[in-house]
């Protein structure tokens, strides 16, 4: 009887829970980014946790090409974020209107900061990897 | 009088002939669409289910002329909810081919696309009443938790009101794009935060507090930041934007909220937005007796 | 503590930690850079001090954030917050005392 009215409960809420953080299909690119700078975020503090219990512990050539790529870009996004959150580059509010307007702080100055944010991401990676995969085992 | 000076205006026989085919061409049906609908009334039922209709349409029908067809003559207890048909009243708020739009609005074939299915759901994060209408009493009660109205502490003026408060077009401009919220539901059902966190205020709440307390003739941002500036406020916003990038009439709530956010910040550092505004002295004044 | 607070102190921390993680990296990886860095003890032990406070202030309010996106109750969003905090100190506590051991400041 409990089962069943839990059972009940979960239909009538329909809550999507954890998988509507990354239900990013039909929406526009700012959603995969909120998706990976989550995820991403996760894994650094795992690997943080990690390097510290072990201090000073990586996990070595290729692996740190990848967390190279997980840190740099949420860098980058992070970059992006604290910009619009802090209320720049997403536009004024309008008084003139088009029949079908499209908001203005995702089509206006933030498409740019978008592209700016994953060049932004690919050469710090780049340069990560360069570190991570000729650098660091020359140093031995 | 009238008769003589009202010309009967008669539209020139080609251009009526070729309004006529256009219309006709516009309603005449086209494709075979299935549609799903999610059926549940969580009183009765065990589990929601699905039930498929098909239906000739045309280019011009819309998901809401289809839904209504379907109950008219397939499935008379079909619940949903709707009023104006026109994208004024925000009542028709669904889920269409999994992403939240009014159903006034939306046309058949625009939201089939190149398949020949329309998946129809109720609202996501919103309790379900019955089958695609949504329940919105916690909606409402976050956007009535915001104080949604003038607060002034000007009692006397209040009272006796002498004139219409000062407000130049540039005030007027920081806020009005919010005034359009028409509360049909879609960016707080779209948020992710709102996924999980059934306590966060949501986009439409933060908008409107936005929206006024920017407004020149308000005076109440001590009193909504201890709503807005919480655990479950605006700073629970991390910039998906999918509240804009659904909103029907181009609100655009992330905008709001991070401008809310800005707000804060420089209050923090002794900010104060607008001193609240004056009365200007009535235009027409009652006559004098004697 | 109000939540615009902690939330501006994040974003004050997510840029202190991009210019103290780069000298950090730099420090470690960089042969040139590295060893005029490491050359110094003074300014590397206090680049890892504000590297440190800084990146676990960052970690545990991030984490914070997701905890009480996911368990919204009031009650207990509270006692997360100050579990975070205390877990936060206790972490930072013990790193620093390892990074003065490892350079011999202690």
């Amino acid at each position: 009887m409990e089962a069943e009215s839990e059972f009940k409960e979960y239909y009538a809420k329909n809550m999507r829970g954890i998988s509507g953080w990354f239900k990013a299909r039909v929406y526009t690119i700012e959603r995969w980014l909120y998706a990976a700078h989550r995820i991403t975020g996760i894994l650094i503090v795992l690997f943080v946790l990690a390097h510290f219990y072990s201090t000073g512990w990586h996990p070595g050539l290729w692996w740190d090409a990848l967390l190279g790529i997980i840190v740099t870009f949420h860098t980058a996004n992070g970059i992006r974020l604290i910009l619009a959150e802090l209320g720049f580059a997403v536009g004024k509010p309008l008084l003139i209107k088009k029949p079908s307007q499209r908001p203005v702080s995702i089509e206006g100055v933030q498409r740019y900061v978008v592209v700016f944010a994953l060049v932004l991401f690919v050469v710090l990676a780049a340069i990560w990897a360069y570190y991570a995969l000729v650098v660091q085992p020359m140093m031995g | 009088m009238a008769s003589e000076e009202a010309k009967e205006y008669v539209l020139p026989p080609e251009v009526l002939e070729e309004t006529m085919k256009a219309s006709e061409e516009l309603w005449k049906p086209v494709r075979k669409i299935k549609f799903r609908i999610y059926k549940y009334n969580p009183r009765k039922d065990y589990a929601p289910y699905w039930e498929e209709h098909e239906l000739e349409v045309s280019r011009g029908m819309t998901v809401l002329d289809a839904l209504l067809i379907i109950k008219g003559e397939a499935d008379h207890s079909l619940g949903l909810r709707y009023s104006c048909r026109m994208g004024l009243c925000g009542s028709c708020a669904m889920m269409i081919n999994g992403k939240q739009m009014l159903a006034c609005q939306t046309r058949v074939l625009e939201a089939a696309g190149s398949g020949d299915v329309v998946e129809l759901r109720p609202l996501d994060n919103f309790p379900v009443e019955r089958d695609l209408a949504a329940d919105f009493t916690s909606f409402f009660e976050k956007h009535r938790a915001v104080k949604p109205w003038i607060i002034r502490n000007d009692d006397v003026e209040l009272n006796n009101p002498t004139g219409p408060y000062k407000q130049t077009v540039d005030e007027y401009a920081r806020y009005y794009q919010f005034t359009d919220c028409i509360k049909c539901g879609a960016c707080l059902s779209a948020c992710p935060t709102a996924a999980t966190d059934y306590e966060y205020l949501g986009p439409q709440a933060l908008a409107q507090a936005y929206r006024y307390i920017v407004d020149t003739r308000d005076n109440g941002l001590d009193v909504r930041i201890s709503v807005v500036d919480t655990e479950h406020g605006c700073w629970r916003c991390h910039f998906a934007a999918s509240c804009s990038d659904v909103c029907p009439r181009g609100v655009d709530p992330a905008q709001g909220i991070q401008l809310l956010k800005k707000l804060l910040i420089k209050r923090k550092f002794g900010f104060k937005p607008h001193k609240p505004a004056e009365a200007l002295p009535a235009k027409v004044k009652a006559e004098k007796k004697g | 503590m109000r939540e615009s607070t902690i939330m501006f102190l994040h974003y004050v921390t997510a840029i202190l930690i991009v210019i103290t993680g780069l000298i950090h990296l730099l420090a470690n990886n960089d042969p040139v850079i590295g060893a005029t860095i490491k050359a110094n003890p003074v300014l590397y032990l206090g680049n890892m001090a504000i590297f440190l406070a800084a990146l676990l202030y960052h970690a545990f309010n991030g984490v914070r954030v997701i905890l009480i996106e996911m368990v919204p109750d009031r009650c207990w969003t509270k006692w997360i917050s100050w579990a975070i905090l205390i877990v936060g100190i206790v972490t930072y506590a013990v790193g620093l005392q390892v990074l003065m051991v490892a350079l011999g400041f202690a």
